[in-house]
């Protein structure tokens, strides 16, 4: 289990997010979440949308999270899927806008139809889950 | 392959450690996409992979 903290910068200002890998019921398998914590109460919402300009980077520092987890965890398989439709869509425009660098240290798959194939842009899948070569 | 020392020797640092952290290691956040990963597994289970 490992916790990252970042901010994302943008018109409306600074915003603290929070990345979590979290133990699933299956040994080295964990779940990826990212969302905006709230310093008041210290939760964090995965459903909020920040539209704070800077999305390229958020996904950018999402990519970076996974390489600094899984060089802690290098058999670990990461699983991500996005609290909406819509954010599941931007988690696979950022996987394919990093593609070509990310396929060289990983296994990426997608999940679509109740099925994981190799990931392959243009493809509308419905989760997503990146292991270490 | 790139590693955590190679990430932190960029000019600017991408990881440092906060032990403030912690606390989020036990906390229950989100716990639901945890339960989703969790009936993925047991009704997908993993991808069919090709032994190394």
């Amino acid at each position: 289990m490992m916790v990252f903290e970042f901010t994302s910068e943008g018109p409306k200002g600074q915003i603290p997010k929070l990345i979590k890998f979290s133990e699933t019921a299956l040994k080295g398998f964990f779940n990826l979440a990212f969302g905006d914590k709230n310093l008041e109460s210290g939760d964090v919402d995965d459903t909020v949308v920040s539209n704070n300009g800077d999305s390229d980077q958020v996904l950018a520092t999402v990519v970076s999270a996974v390489f600094a987890f899984t060089d802690e965890q290098k058999d670990a398989w990461v699983y991500a899927t996005g609290s909406s439709k819509s954010r599941t869509r931007l988690y696979r425009m950022g996987i394919s806008k990093y593609f070509e660098d990310v396929k060289e240290d990983f296994l990426v798959f997608g999940l679509r139809n109740g099925e994981w194939e190799n990931f392959t842009k243009e493809i509308e899948y419905t989760a997503f889950l990146v292991r270490r070569k | 392959m790139k590693t955590i020392k190679e990430l932190n020797d960029k000019k600017i640092p991408i990881v440092r450690i906060d032990n403030s952290l912690e606390k989020y290691k036990t906390m229950p956040i989100f716990q639901e996409k945890v339960d989703k990963a969790n009936e993925m597994l047991r009704t997908v289970g993993l991808p069919k992979m090709a032994p190394k």
